[in-house]
């Protein structure tokens, strides 16, 4: 059964999962049942520093950079529309490979192209973030984001980060306005 | 507090009771026809209990935490009571929906706004420059979670309109009022020449005699009143949720037969008639807004008219404060191969809620029609001045 976190909330992921190496990150949001423009939501992945900041830009893991330079990192592929059952896009993590400066994996959503299209996070329903160990397809934790949305464009589902020698995931749910731009920007991604 | 499009709150962080408050919603739309309504939802977003869908033909949910109630100031309202709500309901959605031609991007300034007695307590304000092509909408939603009711300023909608609306809720649309009894399939009318000529009596006391043509039967004698709503616009599905300037207008007649049997047919009391079998006078409909494109139709069976003596077409105003000029209401007759008739109610009588429009008279077999437009107190007093005889007691529709 797997963990289901609120704001805020974090588990240790080596101690729920012992040995876990292959680890999916899954996002989910429901695609809008009215009509208008689809929101198109894109899930991002920066690997930063104690200080916060990517070692280079190459850290950065998005629709247009999808694996890190060591393969620790895999974005699985961008869904345009949100349709379909379970994850809509998701990110490939293989825990030894991440280098070791890199303390955490924070996890972000965007809405693209959110200002023009009138779009906000508020409007998009059943979002959340869940752990899955790939080696045996258990989720671990789960975090439902469904009441802790904004009126913002960028999103911090969560972030796996190191702690005393294990992974950790933190349940985080912050909202930022001006969209993957200005959260590229606050982890030292030369945009 | 201001709610953008999208955000969340709780309402005990709105309302300090938490509990009861009335949604004030006011939509600047020249040239549109709104129709609002609440929709209260199961978990799955379902209107799996079709009593919770609270609009005009509705004003009132089963427990009472919903009702019709607007705001000053504002076009419509819902008075709100969550702990009424059985814990089925969770969700409420507050919506509305174009009748007629079109689309939300042409309103002007809009808002739903949380009023704790008569103060905003937070409102959700919208414009037409929020949406495109479409022509429902759902504004604002109140739900609970994990045991806490909360809202949601929502601001999206449908192309489809109501119906699309409707689907998104589980449910289907009638095409006419709900409240209404289905319409028995009305007879075919024999194919007429077209006759593009009105006869409009304008003067009481007119008549004219349609002549019974050879041997052959009248066919059908459509009574058709159309009426406006107060507003001046012609009202549609959900209208009416303007509190005390809701109007019903009816149809109705008193009939008497050749074999001396007297009574009445409208829809107060569900006395519809019958086509087919004495009197041979139905109504088809009750429109109950002037929603009802075709309005409401009396039928009289031609084939049957020399079992009829007379009849008495009278329109009342069952619900709302009279105001015939507003009103605006038109009869109009029509029987296959000749001109339409029309009478428009133009002389008003506001304290009156009563109006005998017209008297059919079977003079040896054809039908004479004399305006009458004469007001009355109630159906006594009409029944009195036509000398019907009948004994009135006050009815219902609900």
């Amino acid at each position: 059964m797997a963990i289901s976190l609120n704001k805020g909330g974090n588990v240790n992921l080596s101690k729920e999962a012992p040995n876990l190496e292959n680890v999916l990150v899954g996002l989910g949001w429901d695609a809008r049942a009215t009509d208008g423009q689809d929101f198109d939501l894109d899930a991002s992945l920066f690997m930063v520093k104690d200080d916060g900041k990517v070692p280079s830009d190459a850290y950065f893991i998005f629709y247009n950079q999808p694996k890190s330079p060591e393969g620790a990192i895999e974005h699985t592929g961008d869904n345009r529309t949100g349709a379909g059952e379970g994850d809509d896009e998701s990110v490939h993590v293989t825990l030894s490979k991440v280098p070791a400066e890199v303390q955490r994996l924070v996890i972000v959503v965007t809405i693209h192209d959110a200002d023009a299209r009138r779009q906000n996070f508020g409007q998009v329903s059943n979002a959340f973030v869940r752990i899955v160990n790939r080696d045996n397809n258990q989720e671990v934790v789960r975090f439902d984001l469904s009441e802790d949305y904004s009126t913002e464009t960028a999103m911090i589902f969560g972030e796996i980060y190191r702690h005393s020698g294990d992974w950790k995931f933190r349940a985080v749910g912050q909202g930022y306005s001006g969209g993957l731009r200005a959260l590229a920007l606050q982890h030292g991604v030369n945009v | 507090m201001n709610l953008s499009r999208g955000q969340r709150a709780k309402i005990a962080d709105l309302i300090p009771n938490g509990q009861r408050f009335t949604l004030g919603v006011s939509i600047d739309a020249p040239g549109l026809i709104l129709d609002f309504a609440c929709f209260g939802l199961d978990a799955g977003g379902r209107l799996a209990d079709e009593r919770y869908m609270t609009f005009f033909n509705q004003p009132t949910s089963p427990c009472g935490g919903v009702a019709l109630s607007v705001p000053a100031g504002d076009r419509a309202g819902f008075a709100v009571d969550l702990g009424r709500l059985p814990t089925s309901i969770e969700r409420l959605t507050v919506t509305v929906a174009i009748d007629g031609a079109g689309t939300m991007s042409r309103i002007g300034r809009g808002h739903v706004r949380f009023m704790d007695g008569t103060s905003e307590a937070g409102c959700f304000e919208f414009s037409g420059a929020d949406f495109a092509e479409e022509r429902a909408l759902m504004l604002l939603e109140i739900y609970r979670k994990d045991g806490v009711w909360r809202t949601c300023a929502l601001g999206q909608g449908f192309n489809g309109g109501l119906a699309a609306l409707v689907a998104h809720f589980g449910g289907t649309v009638a095409t006419e009022t709900q409240a209404a009894p289905p319409p028995p399939a009305p007879p075919k009318l024999q194919p007429s020449p077209v006759n593009l000529s009105k006869i409009t009596l304008e003067k009481r006391g007119n008549s004219v005699s349609l002549q019974k043509q050879f041997n052959a039967a009248h066919g059908e004698i459509l009574i058709n009143l159309k009426w406006r709503s107060v507003s001046g616009a012609k009202k549609g599905f959900l209208s009416g949720l303007m509190g005390n300037n809701r109007t019903d207008l009816d149809v109705g007649c008193l009939y008497e037969l050749a074999n001396g049997d007297k009574s009445a047919v409208q829809a107060l009391g569900n006395t519809f008639g019958d086509y087919y079998r004495a009197p041979y006078i139905a109504l088809d409909a009750d429109d109950r807004t002037g929603s009802s494109a075709g309005g409401e139709n009396l039928r009289i069976n031609g084939e049957h008219w020399d079992q009829i003596k007379r009849v008495l077409v009278y329109a009342f105003i069952y619900e709302g404060a009279p105001n015939w000029a507003e009103a605006e209401a038109l009869i109009t007759l029509k029987t296959p191969g000749q001109p339409e008739i029309e009478v428009r109610l133009d002389s008003h009588r506001n304290d009156r809620p009563m109006c005998a429009i017209a008297l059919l008279e079977n003079q040896g077999g054809a039908v004479k029609i004399t305006k009458l437009v004469d007001y009355h107190r109630g159906h006594l007093d009409m029944d009195q001045a036509h000398h019907w005889g009948l004994d009135w007691v006050r009815g219902s529709k609900d």
